[in-house]
């Protein structure tokens, strides 16, 4: 045979069914140079100079991870579609005489040159949108960057290496399928007589009853460490539900509505309820993975948006005033002592030297320690936690014990207690259930009030576990029988500490400057000894850290949120293309019957916006009830601002939805013109 | 006043660059009266399709006009021909065109549903012509559960349940074996026995052999016409084999 003759077959096919082969490539070409930027941001050597690069780095290496497998999984999927429609064509070359060999070489030809078009196109997109995603990449973590372009031939090769093992992957597996199947089975491979599909009321009755467990679930959980351990739970729940739901719930409904004569037997239903039938048996798990692409997308990205935007308020919570400082004593003496004093004069001489003044000063100390409580008792005895369980977690407390004088002072309230009576304070919008509290078989005090707000001391923001603050009045008399206690590993259970810190008004580099001088001052004075230590810690030093880190979870959301985005789309767009051809014979048999155009138009409107609509109606849904659980887990990162992230999720939904209706636009008009391809139907 | 008036009728089509015409019906002019069997015949490329296409409203002549009732089919407004053809035309086809994503039964309601009737209305329009077509107990299955005669059944019931003033029928036994062809060119012989006019385009002499009329189309034209008067079905068949074959030879006109 001729040189070239495979090459120009091969160029020929995608050539001829560039209705599909176009899009694919360009899924393709998107992947790639989604993964080329991801993987060039994870080794750019801008990046890691700039504080809180490497911390960006290491989300961003396991985002190509994802970006990766994601890849894998959505381009053998896209490409089944292809090679459905293709079969038949296939089955002709093997019955005019070629063999499954020849098929190979075209096959093989094909995958050449879309690899080698996806791949070159790809990384050259890549690499000149690498620069633009780089220079966002810095801005969120307000460094400066030049302008020069670089490659990174590390990333580079990734790309290859990875997508060239896909892509060799897919061949192998189009291959296996042409080799398994006679010619014949070819030809007819598209139009393969189909059976109705049987109404599963079993399965749809489970995936309601799941869904509605998932939701209740949502919606009734209160800790944030509850919803850590359920969230989870629930997602995989909502998952699977969502599956049955789409796949055996939707032919449950059809199949009632048909049996409604009264409803079926009209014009405008007909025709729609007895295709969308097969429709939603062909199409239920396509849809259903719409759906959850777009509710992980809606929920990626309305959290991490929400948490970029309130990295200001994380960095609040975690660390209250600009310079803190937390001392731990072991002494109770220690407590209120000179030493004190040494210390808050100290740091006023320092930031005056810097011509700067204290503000906003936060000092008061604790007893701290983080027990069990069990019916209005925090247990303390440690014999108890041996057989501690997973679920007893939600009762866990961080416990802090405050005088009542230094809560007056700071809040400029006037309080009084007896000696039997507290205060108390809770975080994370957990509620304290009980009118009295014990510390294990001591007396229990009363509850007097639950005092709405404190000045909180930044341990909160590290722990999973809600804080509760307990106002005492004599804060000695207290604290001291409760020192004998030990751990489990005999260590004193109860910590003191003190909490100093103070707002500065000058800008980040004098606030580190102040933060440096205080620290070693304070190690020069003596004070410090095995049982009295202090840590010196200041906003301005962690910002870039935490701009690091929210940052790159932000960019990382909208990174897979595009290329989820991507997917859904493309996922529909074959959807409607391949059940335009299928559907095109049948409305040329309803034309010759006597359907009107435009009944016919009506009917296929009708069932796309259902198809199209149904997704993103339903992620909606998954989304407002997820709501409440995200809203506690963004909590766990002191994220507590409610109109904030109500905003950013209705706003990241309204924008995901005007992307939808935009494929919908495109994508009807390329199924119209394919339905309608049939033209008049001639006898 | 005939049913169905056919004058001067001709059509060429233009290739789509304008280079050649092909004038497929030269000069078709015939007349079918109420409760009429007629068959036309002619080879692949007589005209026989673009014929039945023309009396379907589904194709527009060159000249020459169609008119059913008194009823110039060309001047039914375009909005209107969908309606046109399903009050009053009913259509038979070669590949029996049912709708897989439906039961025969729902297939044969198409039209109806289409016309907005009522359901309870079409159950009664439905009884009695499964029953005269023997596909009673087949209407909840599905086309690919049952054979080509009784889907091509179910589809002439689809055609019979409008009432229609005519009914088309485009090779209707071209896909189904001979037992089948039989019993549904039985059929046929029934149904215009009860009053329906039917028009069979075909290329079978046996099919033929069934109409009350045979009309020989060639090169665009009719070019005979045999009446079945008194003959049985197998002299009707005999007299259509030595047409065809006089046709083949080239003879002149009788």
């Amino acid at each position: 045979m001729k040189r070239g003759f495979y090459a120009k077959l091969a160029f020929t096919g995608i050539r001829k069914n560039k209705r599909l082969y176009v899009p694919y490539i360009l899924t393709c070409i998107g992947m790639v140079m989604m993964f080329y930027i991801v993987a060039f941001l994870s080794y750019s050597p801008v990046l890691t100079g700039i504080p809180g690069g490497d911390t960006l780095q290491m989300i961003l290496s396991l985002g190509t991870g994802v970006v990766g497998v994601f890849a894998l999984i959505f381009l053998f999927y896209t490409n089944s579609f292809l090679m459905r429609r293709r079969k038949k064509e296939f089955g002709l070359y093997n019955i005019l005489g070629m063999g499954k060999g020849n098929l190979a070489r075209v096959l093989l030809w094909e995958s050449l040159m879309i690899a080698a078009v996806a791949l070159g196109g790809g990384l050259l997109a890549g690499i000149a949108l690498s620069k633009i995603a780089e220079l966002g990449m810095v801005n969120l973590l307000q460094g400066e960057v030049g302008f020069s372009l670089t490659l990174e031939p590390e990333a580079i090769l990734q790309a290859l290496l990875l997508f060239g093992v896909i892509f060799l992957l897919i061949l192998l597996n189009t291959l296996r399928q042409i080799h398994l199947s006679n010619p014949i089975a070819l030809l007819h491979s598209e139009n393969v007589g189909e059976k109705p599909p049987k109404a599963n009321w079993i399965l749809a009755l489970m995936g309601a009853i799941i869904l509605a467990a998932a939701y209740y679930l949502a919606v009734t959980i209160e800790s944030p460490v509850e919803t850590l351990l359920w969230f989870f739970v629930a997602v995989i729940m909502v998952i699977i539900a969502t599956y049955m739901l789409f796949v055996a719930g939707s032919v449950v409904i059809c199949k009632v509505l048909q049996k409604k004569k009264g409803y079926y037997y009209k014009t405008s239903h007909f025709v729609s309820v007895s295709s969308m039938v097969y429709r939603m048996k062909r199409n239920g798990a396509g849809l259903a993975s719409i759906c959850i692409l777009c509710t992980m997308v809606l929920v990626m990205l309305s959290s991490t948006v929400c948490l970029y935007i309130g990295t200001e308020d994380s960095i609040r919570s975690r660390y209250p005033r600009n310079i803190n400082l937390d001392v731990t004593v072991e002494d109770l003496n220690d407590m209120d002592s000179k030493k004190m004093d040494t210390i808050r004069t100290l740091s006023e001489k320092v930031v005056s030297e810097n011509g700067q003044s204290t503000n906003n000063i936060l000092d008061y100390q604790v007893a701290a320690f983080a027990g069990y409580m069990k019916n209005g008792i925090i247990e303390t005895d440690s014999s108890h936690l041996v057989d501690f369980q997973l679920d007893y977690y939600s009762d866990v407390w961080q416990v802090f014990l405050v005088p009542l004088s230094d809560y007056n002072r700071l809040m400029g309230e006037d309080e009084t207690l007896n000696p039997d009576e507290v205060l108390i304070y809770t975080t994370k919008s957990t509620e304290y259930q009980y009118d009295t509290i014990a510390f294990g078989d001591r007396e229990p005090l009363k509850v007097k009030k639950v005092v709405p707000t404190f000045a909180d001391n930044g341990v909160d923001a590290m722990q999973v576990i809600p804080s509760l603050y307990i106002f005492i009045s004599d804060f000695n008399a207290t604290v001291e029988p409760l020192l004998s206690i030990t751990d489990l590993r005999d260590q004193q259970l109860i910590e003191m500490h003190w909490f100093y810190g103070f707002d500065l008004s000058g800008n980040d580099a004098i606030q580190i400057a102040i933060q440096d001088q205080l620290e070693a001052a304070i190690g020069q004075t003596g004070l410090l000894t095995d049982n009295f230590h202090i840590n010196c810690e200041g906003a301005a030093k962690e910002r870039s850290g935490f701009y690091g880190l929210y940052g790159g979870l932000f960019f990382l959301g909208i990174l897979l949120g595009t290329v989820f985005l991507f997917a859904a789309v493309l996922i529909m767009y074959y959807k409607q293309i391949s059940e335009g051809y299928e559907d095109q014979s049948r409305f040329a048999i309803m034309q010759k019957v006597g359907m009107t155009k435009r009944e016919i138009k009506k009917s296929i409107n009708s069932q796309i916006l259902t198809v199209f609509f149904l997704p993103l109606i339903t992620s909606g849904v998954h989304l407002a009830f997820a709501f409440p659980m995200i809203y506690k887990l963004l909590a766990l990162f002191s994220l507590t601002n409610l109109e904030l992230l109500i905003l950013v999720t209705i706003c990241c939904y309204l924008i995901f939805a005007l992307f939808y209706v935009l494929v919908y636009r495109i994508t009807s008009k390329a199924y119209y013109s394919i339905v309608s391809g049939a033209r008049e139907g001639k006898i | 006043m005939s049913m169905l008036e056919v004058g001067g009728l001709r059509k060429i089509y233009t290739t789509r660059f304008g280079g050649n015409k092909v004038e497929a019906l030269r000069n078709v002019s015939f007349t079918v009266e109420q409760g009429e069997y007629v068959a036309i015949m002619g080879e692949s490329g007589s005209g026989k399709t673009t014929l039945l296409n023309i009396l379907a409203a589904l194709d527009k002549p060159t000249s020459g006009f169609v008119a059913l009732d008194g009823r110039d089919l060309s001047q039914i407004k375009e909005s209107e021909i969908s309606a046109f053809r399903r009050d009053n035309l009913g259509f038979v086809f070669q590949e029996f065109n049912l709708l897989d994503t439906f039961t025969l039964e729902d297939n044969i309601y198409l039209p109806l549903v289409l016309a907005g009737k009522h359901y309870p209305e079409m159950k009664q329009a439905l009884v009695p012509i499964a029953a005269q077509l023997g596909i009673s107990e087949l209407l909840k299955k599905y086309p690919y559960e049952v054979s080509g005669g009784q889907k091509q059944r179910a589809a002439v019931a689809r055609a019979l349940i409008t009432r229609p003033r005519l009914i088309l029928a485009d090779e209707p036994t071209g896909a189904l074996d001979s037992k089948a062809t039989d019993e549904l060119l039985h059929l046929f012989g029934q149904i215009n026995q009860n009053g329906q006019t039917i028009l069979m385009v075909t290329h079978s002499v046996k099919a033929a052999s069934h109409a009350g009329r045979v009309l020989f189309i060639k090169d665009g034209e009719v070019f005979h016409q045999i009446y079945r008067g008194n003959n049985t079905n197998e002299e009707l068949y005999q007299k259509i084999s030595d047409t065809l074959t006089m046709l083949a030879t080239g003879g002149d006109r009788q």
